[in-house]
Order: C-alpha cells, then structure tokens, then sequence
C-alpha cells in the first residue's frame, strides 16, 4: 500500500549478470559431451612443429609486463601513502568482485554491458582452453580426451563466437553508430585493440577448422560438429576441394599469424588502456568503503605546509593508480552537468590530463625523490593547478558524484577535485570573487548568505511558541543557514516545523545559535575554515546534549552524517522527508486534503546519490492524494545536479550554459505544474531557472520542497 | 619602504536591521548579540594598497595599527593574516568615545612612535560613521601630504602615485615621501589570505600601547578631547500611511485623489 505508484527500476545492482545464461548452455554441452560414445581426442600441437615458439612469446610477455609494471609502479610510488587501504578486506574483496568481475558499473550502459561481457568471458574462458592445452601438452597430466574433450571442443568454440558478438557490437558502435562519446578523446590504440581482438579470434577460428578439415572432418565426423562454429567453417573450405598440402600450409601459416597478434595483443595490456584487465579489479579493491559523500580530513592541518594537492606528488598513490585505469569511455563527463552545460570541466580530460603530466613529470620526480630523498616539489616548471587542470576546470565541479557513480572502473574524481581546489583556496587563494565573498561571509558571520536582511530567527514569527532545543527532547530540528536567512526557503522551515509539531515531535530548534556547519568551506576548499566551524558546532552539540537531529537541509544532513563522526560528532541524523514519510507511515501525519497536482521530482545529489535517500520523498509524494508523479528522464542515481553543488550556489558559472537551466528544462519538458524537491538550493536554483528556459508567467512551472506539498495536505490547501 | 595601514574595527554593516538597536538615552549603539564586529571594509582595501607596494618594492614593510578595543586584536590579525608584518594595538578606556579629531591625534602619536614611517594608509571612511576625515586629520597631525579617494597607489617619481577619484574623472598626483593616502574602493578587492600567512599571523603577537606609550595627554583623547557632540542618535522612522478616497461612483473617487493630490502639490 506504500509503494509509490511510478517509480522506474533502480539501476540494477545483482551479480553475476550474463554468465548464467553462458554457463548454462555450457552445462547442456557438457551433459550432450559425457552421454556420447567413443575416445575422442586430438593430436596437441598438430602441425605446429614450433611449440617453443609459444614459450617464447610467454616468456617475452611476462619480461614485458613486468617492465610495465615497473614503469608505472614506479611512477605511482611519487605519490603520498595511502591510509585504510587495507582495512575492510571482505567488503573491498566482494568490491572486486561485484564491480571488478562482475562488471556492475559497466552495465549501467547496457549495450556495452553486453558487449564488453561478451568480450570479457570469451578473453576469461579462451585463456583457460589455451592453458588447458597447454598442459595436455607439456605436462604429464592428459585430460583433453573422451567426454571432456568433446564438451572442451563445445566450449571454446562457444565463447569465441561470444567473443565474436562482442567485438562486431564495439565495431558497430564506433564505426557505424553516431555514438559520440567514444570519439572524444580517440586514439589509435583504440583501433589495435578492437581489430586485433577480431582478427585474433577469427585466425583462432581458421586454424580450428584447418585442422578439422585434415583430422576430423572425414575421419570422425561425429566428434567435428562439437567445434560447432570451426566445424561450419571447415565444411565452407571443404568446397574449395584444397589438397591436404595446401590445407597443411594455410593452418601453418595461420597458427604463426594467430600466435604472433594473439600475444601481442596482450602486450598491448602493457602500453594501452588494455591494462585496465588488471587496474579496474584492483581500483575497486581499493574504492573507498566509507559515504561518498565523505571529503577527506586533512589531519594535523596547522602542521602541513602545503594544503591540498598543487603538485602530482601530493596526490596519494591510489590517487595516482586509478589514472592508469581510466579507459577513456566518457561515461563519467556524458553524465557531468559542468560539461553538459558547456563549462568548462570535463572529468575524462580531467583524469587524462592528470595521467598525462604524471607520465611527464613522473620520472624526473622519481629520481629526485630517490636521490634527495625529499618530496620535489620542486622538480617540475609547470603548475599542476593552473597550467595542467585550470582554475575555472576545478570550480566548475558540483561533487554531485554523478562521474564517481558511472565511472566503471571506479575512479573517484571528486576527492582529486577537491584536493586541488584546496591548494587553490588554502595555498594560492585563487578564488572567484562571488565565493570569496561566501567564505568570508562565513568566517565574519558564520552563514554563507552575503547581504541577508534575515535573522536565525525571522521564520519563527507567526508560529507561536517554538520550543528552543534544551537537551530535554529527543529531536534537535536543524534549520540551516539557507533555511532561516533565505527568503525563498522560510515557508520550507515553516512547513517542516508545522508537520513536526503536528506529529506530536519531541523536538527544539536552536535559534541564534545555529552557526554553519562548515559544509560549504568544505566544498570550496577550504578545509581549515571548514574544521574550525566544525569543531565548534560539535562542542555546542555536545554541550546540548543533542542526539539526534532533523535537518532540512541535504548538505547539513550529509555533513552531520558522513563527516562530523571524522571529529569525533556522533550523532543520529535524519533528512526531514525521513522523519515525516515515518510520520505518515506510522499515521503520526495524515494527509487528508486532496492536492490535485502533477508534480515531477528531482533528487538533489546529496540526498539521493550520494546518500541514496531516493524513497523516502517519493513515498511521501505517492502518500499525497490528487498528487501525480511524473519522473524526469534522469533520475535516481543518474539524477543531474541542479547547479549549485560544491560551493557553486555562490558563483558565477562560465561556459556556454547554466546547469539550472539544463535541469529547469528537463523539468518543464515533464508537462508537471510543480516540481518537487528535499532541498534548499536545489529550489533556489529551480526558481531562478524555470523562468529562464520558460519566460512566459502563465503556466508556469513552480518549485516546491516536499514538505510544503505535505504541509498542503496535512492541513489543506492554502492553509498558511 | 614602510607603510602604516590604519585599519579600524566596526559594528558588522550588514547587521540585520532588525538586529540594530541603540541606546537612545546615551546616544549609542547597542552592539547586536551574536554578531562580530568587521574590519572596516574601506581598511581592508588600504591594506591591499600597501601590501601591493611591498611586493613592489622588496625590503618593505607593512605595519598595521588600530585604535579600539581589544576585540579589534581581530581586525589587526585579519590584516597581518593578508600580508603585513606586525601589528600595534592602541587600546586604552582613555581612547573611548572620541571623535575623529582623537581619533586621529592617537593614530598620528603611534605613527610618530614607529618612526620610520613612509606613508599611511587609511579607508577613504569608515564604514560605520563615515567621517572621512581621520585620514586627513592625521596628515595635519604629521605635518605630511595627504591625498584622499585615491583608485589606484603605485611608488615611482618624487614618491608616491596617486589616482584620486573626482566627482567626473580622475586625478593623477604624485606626492613626496612621507605621505598619507585614503584609499577608495575603486581601487579593487582586497586578497583572501593564504593559509600559511593565516597560521603565521595567528602566531604574531600585536604591540600594545596605551596613552602612557604614546606620551598623550589624557585631556586631549577620547571623550575629553573631543570637540564634536552627539545631540541625539536614533533610528528614522518609516512608515507609511494609507487614506481610501471617499465616494460613491468611480468618478467621484477619482475626483477626490486629484483633488487630494493636489493639496498635497503633488500634481
Ligand atoms: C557622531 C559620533 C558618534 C560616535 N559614537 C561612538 C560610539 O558610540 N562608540 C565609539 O567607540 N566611538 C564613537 N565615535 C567615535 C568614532 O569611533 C570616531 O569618530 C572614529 O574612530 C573616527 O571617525 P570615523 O570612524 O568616522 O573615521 P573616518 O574618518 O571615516 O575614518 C577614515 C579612516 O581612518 C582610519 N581610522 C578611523 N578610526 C580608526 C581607528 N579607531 N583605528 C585605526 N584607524 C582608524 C581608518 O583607516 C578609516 O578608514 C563616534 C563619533 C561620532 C562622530
Ligand atoms: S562531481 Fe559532478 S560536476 Fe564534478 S566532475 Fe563529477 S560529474 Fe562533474
Ligand atoms: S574516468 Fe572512468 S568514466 Fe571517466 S573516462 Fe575514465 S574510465 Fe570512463
């Protein structure tokens, strides 16, 4: 009865995805293979009269990824020590399973799902046949005989076919289909890769079915048909009526061909984004395990002497690792709002850009390091910050996570991000001067809101009395700066604190003494300014006594949550659409005024991405009669961030568009009258917004926090 | 090449109004709960003058003083946090409740205790009061140039240059060593601290100095000395009053507000 009436499917999030289905119908093969008759078997290394060459090539090939390994090792090791890299080994071990195996992330584009699935299993299974005879051959162990020999034969013509698939689906897509991310940043590697691929399978083919033609084909023609796919080649060369000379020569030639691009298709592991085979398992071992919505803390920060990160040797190692994994697919800045709106930040060149002054500066750091001994700052003559990633590149970012969420190699963009404008802010400060004004604000006055004619207080006029927070009742209700300083959100406060006293809530505000809780310091990079009103707020908390707290605000609830337990503030914390979709579930609320309305909904990414709160404002949505939801094209986790995140509510946006609008638009596009939303700047940048992409007063689309629908139909329509 | 800033601390401007209360019976204000007094904004932006000509001019120094109370230990540190090397508070109960003229006799007394001072710097006004006159008022003090409003404050000729703002245009002046300049906001934002220079000026300890340091005479400063008296402080009313035009048509109403308006000499 409390599920919403519309909500679209979650991104999916189950293991295992196609392997069933493969692994089935290899089970069927294997059951067909023990059930049939006779000895079968093969002659291993047939007419290959050089197998050494294979140890060779192996041999090459490890001598080459060792080096590689070295090379990049070495240049990883320039950066910082990672901290807690090794804690919580199980759940980063069942990280590397379910996003380094099982390829979740990957799936969340479902054509390269498939295709890099296909692609994936039949490299997986097609080393092991490979292996497997391998053995047989140069081992005393012989197994490739009888039953298994048949289902082998089945197997691995199977999961080159799958391989096949996989690799006609990537050339469709970057040959034939207009599909543009994969064209923005091209190399030739990319063309290797993917031909290579294709022409390795299909001389792996060639040679299958040569030697069908000359040892199965008439002499066993019940064990052929398992190779089913070589086996269908071989009957098409059959036509040709080739002598048993000519077929001799063609397998001989094929094999070198197929030896040779087979291992040198996995050299390319070692000099191209192939290495990802081995980077994107290992960087989601090491993804963090704790929110991501959780900024790092810079310990000791009066001790360091450089803040932030200005010099590719501040970032950690695991920092500098996980550039060496990018892939370059572009899911992460298809999805970024800076670069959808034209601005001037997109965090695939971001990462390429970092790996690509890594690769230069790197070795002369290394040396330096190794010989002084000290970090070398400064070795290198171009700025990191700056020169390498541009100022406007690093304020153009919202941390909404959107890139950290797509990325399917589990890169984390937004910890880089911040630690660059940290050294912007803290070491240079380099600031726009619409968010100097905010941080100054917020040093002098404790709130971020320049130029407010507003008091902590203001909204509580009209309410009668409001109960000051005392340590006496179990809720400390969190107005926010945003939420008492700004015009636009006192009917939001209003509305909350009305539903929470018509819930019969034990609970206190704190009035003039909320002071803010750093969270917009922290976003801009200042840290420093951000643990001082940390701390503070923390003691006042803790002289009150609060326990838990009600916030209205995505970004307070975020910041009390995931980072006040790094100073020790423990606390229980609840977005208000929580605590009132509890209210109404457990009829402490009822919404008995019908709301006729269509409503859309968007999810601010602090309370849905990165907090995965996606059901608690939707079920109080679907609670409301008359209230109809229409959902957006992107939403839930692939929700766009209204614009203002990561301190951007207070500057001015350069580029070609503003994200508000962006977002403005896809609302209206949804023909709902209002659209809903959980939080303050979120509905500031709506306000702003709709009317920019719909300039016309009548019809027009209005924003709301869930709390005022709620409001309206808890205590009727207008009933303020 | 040593530079006085003179930088004052001041009620927050953008106290909410409705946070603005005063003392009607003493003719004061009331400072607002909560809210920390600001440096000067005006001050703030002398500060960034002066620190522009010490990166100019290597082996310079900036100094910056304040009179006030020891709240305004602040306002020196936000300076010293943007750049200046030491800084010097003039805080003495002697001092209190002066006008610019004090005002500017103790700055002026200070200046001449540091000693090698080339020029002072000062806000075009305070941001409370807006005197504008203790910028001035030290220059005669010192028996030194002065140029006011200035946009813009380079070192080169005879000392220093000086773009002052006029009512329509501009002005260039070039005056000699040492001078006092009030700087106006035209001339730019002043820089956001790095944090390093935060942590070194939390680490600076300010000079105090109280009348006995400066060999003042307490008749002369604060209160006793000032020659401008505070008649009455108080906050204009504002209000509005509505009057409905009587009548039984339209017309008749309309007639009425013409007539009204008239009287009024509005039409
Ligand atoms: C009507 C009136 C009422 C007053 N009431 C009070 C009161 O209630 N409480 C109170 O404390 N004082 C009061 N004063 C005194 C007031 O603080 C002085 O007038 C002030 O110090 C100098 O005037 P100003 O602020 O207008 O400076 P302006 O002449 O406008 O200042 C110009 C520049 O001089 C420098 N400067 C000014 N004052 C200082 C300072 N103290 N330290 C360092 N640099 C400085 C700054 O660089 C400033 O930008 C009052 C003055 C007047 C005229
Ligand atoms: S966090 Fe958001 S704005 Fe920043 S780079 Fe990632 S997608 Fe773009
Ligand atoms: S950072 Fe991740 S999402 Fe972005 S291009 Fe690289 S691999 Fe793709």
């Amino acid at each position: 009865m409390l599920q919403p009436t519309n909500v679209p499917e979650r991104p999916q999030r189950h293991v295992g995805g196609w392997w069933g289905p493969a692994v089935g119908v290899s089970a069927l093969g294997f059951y067909a293979a023990v059930t049939a008759e006779g000895t079968p078997g093969r002659e291993i290394g047939f007419n290959a009269d050089h197998p050494w060459a294979v140890y060779a090539f192996m041999a090459a090939l490890v001598g080459l990824m060792g080096y590689g390994f070295v090379r990049h090792a070495g240049l990883w090791m320039v950066g910082r020590p990672t901290p807690g890299l090794l804690r919580e080994i199980p759940h980063r071990l069942r990280n590397a399973a379910r996003l380094g195996l099982a390829q979740d992330k990957v799936r969340r584009d479902r054509y390269a799902g498939i295709m890099h699935w296909c692609i994936f299993s039949s490299i997986v299974v097609l080393t092991i046949v490979t292996a497997q005879v391998a053995i047989e051959a140069d081992f005393p162990l012989k197994f490739l005989h009888g039953p298994y020999y048949l289902f082998f034969s089945f197997y691995g013509d199977l999961f080159g076919v799958i391989g096949l698939i996989g690799v006609g689906m990537a050339l469709y897509r970057r040959y034939f289909s207009d599909f543009h991310r994969i064209r923005w940043d091209e190399r030739v590697e990319d063309h290797l890769i993917i031909l290579g691929l294709g022409l390795v399978l299909l001389t792996g083919f060639l040679l299958e079915s040569a030697r069908i033609l000359v040892t199965e084909l008439d002499q066993h023609p019940d064990w052929a048909p398992w190779s089913f796919a070589s086996y269908a080649l071989a009957l098409g060369l059959d036509v040709f009526d080739f002598s048993e000379g000519q077929i001799l020569w063609l397998h001989t030639w094929t094999w070198w061909v197929h030896i040779t691009m087979a291992f040198g298709w996995l050299g390319l592991i070692v000099f191209t984004r192939l290495d990802h085979l081995f980077f994107a398992p290992v960087n989601a071992f090491f993804l963090r395990t704790d929110s991501p919505g959780r900024l790092a803390k810079i310990e000791d920060i009066e001790q360091q002497e450089v803040f932030g990160v200005g010099y590719i040797q501040d970032f950690t190692w695991k920092q500098l690792f996980e550039l060496d994994a990018c892939v370059r697919c572009g899911r992460c800045s298809e999805v970024c709002p800076a670069n959808i709106a034209g601005q001037p930040l997109s965090p695939m060149h971001l990462i390429q850009d970092l790996k690509g002054h890594l690769a230069n500066v790197g070795p002369a750091i290394q040396r330096h390091q190794h010989e002084t001994g000290e970090i070398g700052r400064e070795v290198s003559s171009v700025a990191l910050v700056g020169d390498v990633i541009k100022d406007e590149t690093l304020w153009a970012c919202r941390t909404c996570g959107a890139c950290v969420q797509e990325c399917p190699v589990m890169i984390e963009h937004v910890p880089t991000i911040v630690d660059m404008r940290r050294f912007l802010v803290m070491n240079e400060a380099r600031i726009p001067a619409t968010a100097q004004a905010a941080l100054e604000n917020l040093e002098m006055r404790g709130h971020p809101w320049r130029g407010t004619a507003l008091e902590r207080t203001t909204w509580m006029e009209g309410l009668g009395d409001v109960p000051i927070f005392d340590g006496s009742q179990e809720y400390l209700y969190w107005v926010g700066c945003s939420g008492s300083l700004v015009e636009r959100n006192l009917p939001i406060t209003t509305a909350v604190f009305r539903l929470l006293r018509e819930a019969g809530t034990s609970f206190g505000v704190l009035g003039q003494e909320e002071t803010c809780n750093g969270d917009p310091a922290r976003r801009l990079g200042n840290e420093y300014l951000y643990q001082i009103l940390a701390q503070q707020l923390i003691e006042t908390f803790k002289a009150k006594n609060v326990q838990k707290v009600i916030t209205n605000c995505p970004h307070c609830f975020n910041t009390f949550k995931n980072e006040y337990p790094q100073f020790d503030g423990h606390f229980e914390v609840l977005h208000h659409t929580e605590f009132l979709a509890g209210a109404l579930q457990n009829g402490k609320l009822v919404a008995k005024h019908t709301v006729a309305t269509n409503v859309t909904y968007h999810d601010s990414c602090y309370l849905g991405r990165l907090n995965g709160v996606y059901d608690a404002p939707r079920q109080i949505i679907s609670m409301v009669h008359g209230a109809n939801l229409t959902e957006m094209q992107r939403n839930l986790s692939k929700g766009l961030c209204c614009g203002a995140g990561g301190g951007n509510m207070w500057q001015e946006e350069v580029g070609e568009r503003r994200v508000n609008h962006v977002r403005a638009e896809e609302a209206v596009r949804t023909g709902a009258e209002s659209v809903i939303s959980n939080c303050p700047f979120c509905i500031q940048m709506f306000e702003d917004g709709v009317p920019a992409v719909h300039p016309e007063e009548e019809g027009r689309m209005k924003p709301f926090d869930v709390a005022e629908l709620l409001e309206q139909a808890v205590f009727g329509p207008g009933a303020r | 090449m040593h530079i006085v800033v003179c930088a004052k601390q001041i009620p927050d401007p953008e106290t909410p109004p409705s946070a603005f209360k005063i003392d009607a019976a003493n003719n004061k204000v009331i400072p607002a709960q909560g809210i920390a007094p600001v440096l000067s904004q005006f001050d703030g932006i002398a500060a960034e003058a002066a620190l522009r000509i010490k990166e100019a001019n290597a082996g310079s120094k900036v100094t910056v003083i304040s009179m006030g109370a020891e709240s305004a230990q602040a306002a020196i540190k936000q300076v010293l946090a943007m750049g200046a090397d030491e800084g010097v508070l003039l805080n003495d109960p002697a001092f209190e409740d002066g006008d610019s003229h004090t005002t500017a006799t103790v700055l002026a007394a200070a200046i001449k205790k540091l000693g090698d001072v080339d020029a002072v710097f000062c806000g075009r006004q305070a941001a409370d009061w807006d005197m504008g006159q203790v910028g001035l008022l030290i220059a005669e003090d010192l028996g030194w140039p002065a140029a006011i409003i200035a946009k813009g404050v380079t070192t080169g000729g005879a000392g220093l240059q000086v773009t002052r703002v006029l009512e329509n245009g501009f002005e260039s002046l070039e005056a000699p060593l040492p001078a006092v300049v009030t700087v106006s906001n035209e001339f730019g934002e002043p820089r956001y601290p790095k944090l390093p220079q935060i942590m070194a000026a939390a680490k600076k300890t300010v000079t105090n100095w109280k009348i006995a340091d400066l060999g003042l005479d307490a008749g002369a400063v604060g209160k006793a000395g000032s020659r401008l008296k505070l008649e009455r402080l108080f906050i204009p009313e504002k209000g509005g009053k509505v009057e409905l035009m009587e009548g039984d048509t339209p017309q008749a109403q309309a007639a009425a507000l013409v007539a009204r308006l008239k009287a009024e000499k509005i039409l």
